[in-house]
């Protein structure tokens, strides 16, 4: 029987998701990320944060992304919606930190503007982000709690 | 939460120079809010354009692609425009130098975004703006009102982290800031052993304080840095600003070298030979053009050199390049004849579009770099890259 590992944080913008975690121990800077989407039209979800060793070359489309917190420009907030709104976007978004301003306004703003949500939960310490790994399968529940079942060893 | 009138006589800064059709969701706000017939509560500055066909051309082939991707830049000005931009020249991500005039006093309530310009006026002028992002920035200033938190309040505004620079000569701008937002990510921290090399904030440190912040803000994502003996605020309550339990951070030389060696290199031909350099992200001051094309001259003349060996531009906006050109019009006239240009754009838009985001582009910039595949490198090798048209060897 797998293990399950749970986690409790503050459930931002409330909601229920499950799907395979994308772990990154940095920073995740949204804009750098997303780049190609902002400015060439891309649409791929896949990671293009060269500075980020954890997610480059990652799809995080219809992931659970499991991070400290958002960084980098201040575009962030509009490519949360940009991405929601092409339909590429993660299904949660788990910071072990504080969620910061911009994430907060995008994630909201998509929600309220364009009816599209990204389920989100916040400071869920440094244990879980030691705790999720990369593949795990993750299930998010209204109340913030997280169940984290560890992918098995191929 | 409190809502908080904002200073009603401070011009505002919006961002979003980019008119692709990926800001579509942002376009169609700003057309509810322009078909509302409202506007910003005072005049505001905005974001550079992504491409100057005037100072930076490209083939008529790149030229049509790049029409293609960037088809909603006409709505967005005329939008911008409707909505209380100050005037069509009015783009610059350096809004707050005293030749552009949209520059905030000491204590000024914002309601900014642009992650370099947020940065430049809580730090080196002292106003007071969280991290805003396109689109609620432009909304609180349809209000005129900001929510009160965070970097808006004097507990906001202390610092948990000292970091103590024990560097042997003056770091780069750029590594200290990437080094310190790598380290403290959103927290606000409080900079000592500067003072060793910067006296006060000025024309001659200005630029050199704003491309500090700006790294600290790509690399991390960092709103307000005190500086001990330089930045307004630390002048006046020093050590007092750090909070109670605060982490130190020692940067030396040794550290330096590390974040420096840790940049990768995302050229194609990864020894290849550099295409353009551009120099200025966020766009200069009119003390950083002076200072790099008198750099760029004295290493022409010395080299005996009539033309540059590899297309140089250097970024600002049309005030600041005006005000560099009347200031100094020997250096001027060298620099066109050289073939220097100064485009009007935004180096770090223009490099990832796809046509323009093969060239090998090497720059001075720690955010051209993260946000592109642009290489970094230190001052005294893209100057002998763009007299010679090589890299020295030991950092190719």
């Amino acid at each position: 029987m797998s293990q399950i590992t749970k986690f409790k944080g503050r459930p931002a913008v409330p909601g229920t998701a499950e799907g395979s975690a994308e772990v990154s121990h940095v920073g995740f800077n949204t804009c750098a990320t997303y780049v190609d989407v902002l400015i060439a039209g891309s649409d791929s979800g896949v990671c293009k944060d060269h500075d980020n060793k954890d997610l480059f070359g990652h799809d995080l489309a219809d992931k659970i992304v499991c991070i400290p917190q958002t960084i980098g420009s201040s575009s962030a907030a509009t490519l949360f919606m940009i991405i929601l709104e092409k339909g590429i976007a993660p299904k949660a978004m788990l910071f072990a930190n504080h969620i910061d301003s911009l994430a907060a306004c995008g994630i909201l703003m998509g929600d309220n503007w364009l009816g599209k949500r990204i389920v989100t939960v916040d400071l869920l310490g440094d244990d879980f982000l030691n705790a999720v790994k990369t593949g795990d399968k993750v299930s998010v529940q209204k109340d913030g709690t997280i169940e984290i079942e560890a992918a098995r060893a191929s | 939460m409190v809502l908080l009138f904002l200073t009603i006589r401070v011009d505002q800064f919006i961002g979003g120079g980019s008119g692709s059709d990926g800001v579509e969701p942002l376009l169609k706000i700003y057309k509810q809010l322009a078909d509302a017939g409202l506007k910003t509560y005072k005049p505001f500055t905005a974001d550079p354009k992504p491409m100057d066909p005037e100072h930076l051309p490209v083939s008529a082939q790149e030229q049509a692609t790049v029409d293609k991707i960037y088809n909603r830049m006409d709505e967005l000005e005329d939008l911008n425009l409707k909505l209380g931009m100050r005037s069509k020249d009015d783009w610059s991500c350096a809004c707050y130098v005293p030749e552009m005039g949209n520059t905030p006093e000491r204590g000024d309530y914002l309601a900014w975004s642009e992650s370099s310009a947020i940065n430049y006026v809580n730090s080196v002028i002292g106003a007071r703006t969280n991290r805003n992002s396109m689109g609620i920035d432009m909304l609180c200033n349809i209000i005129g009102k900001a929510p009160l938190f965070g970097l808006m309040t004097d507990e906001g505004r202390k610092a948990v982290w000292l970091i103590d620079v024990k560097t042997t000569k003056q770091p780069h701008p750029e590594m200290l800031g990437s080094a310190i937002g790598l380290k403290v990510m959103e927290d606000v921290p409080y900079i000592a052993g500067m003072d060793r090399f910067l006296k006060e904030v000025n024309e001659e440190t200005s630029g050199y304080l704003k491309d500090l912040g700006a790294a600290t803000a790509s690399n991390g994502a960092v709103g307000l840095y005190h500086m001990e003996g330089v930045t307004p605020e630390a002048r006046d309550k020093g050590r007092d600003l750090l909070k109670e339990g605060y982490q130190t951070y020692v940067i030396d030389d040794a550290e330096l070298d590390r974040i420096y060696k840790g940049y990768p290199n995302l050229w194609k031909d990864k020894h290849g030979t550099p295409q353009r350099v551009f120099l200025g992200c966020p766009h200069m001051t009119s003390g950083q053009m002076a200072e790099w094309g008198n750099r760029i001259v004295d290493a022409m003349e010395k080299a005996g050199k009539s033309k540059i060996s590899v297309p140089t531009y250097m970024f600002g906006s049309i005030y600041v390049k005006k005000a560099f050109e009347e200031k100094n019009p020997d250096v001027t006239r060298k620099l066109k004849a050289y073939g220097v240009s100064i485009p009007l754009n935004c180096p770090m838009m223009w490099c990832s579009t796809p046509v323009e985001g093969a060239e090998l582009v090497a720059t001075n910039s720690n955010k051209t770099r993260v946000y592109t595949s642009a290489r970094f490198f230190f001052d005294d090798d893209l100057t002998e890259l763009i007299v010679t048209g090589k890299l020295p060897a030991d950092v190719r």
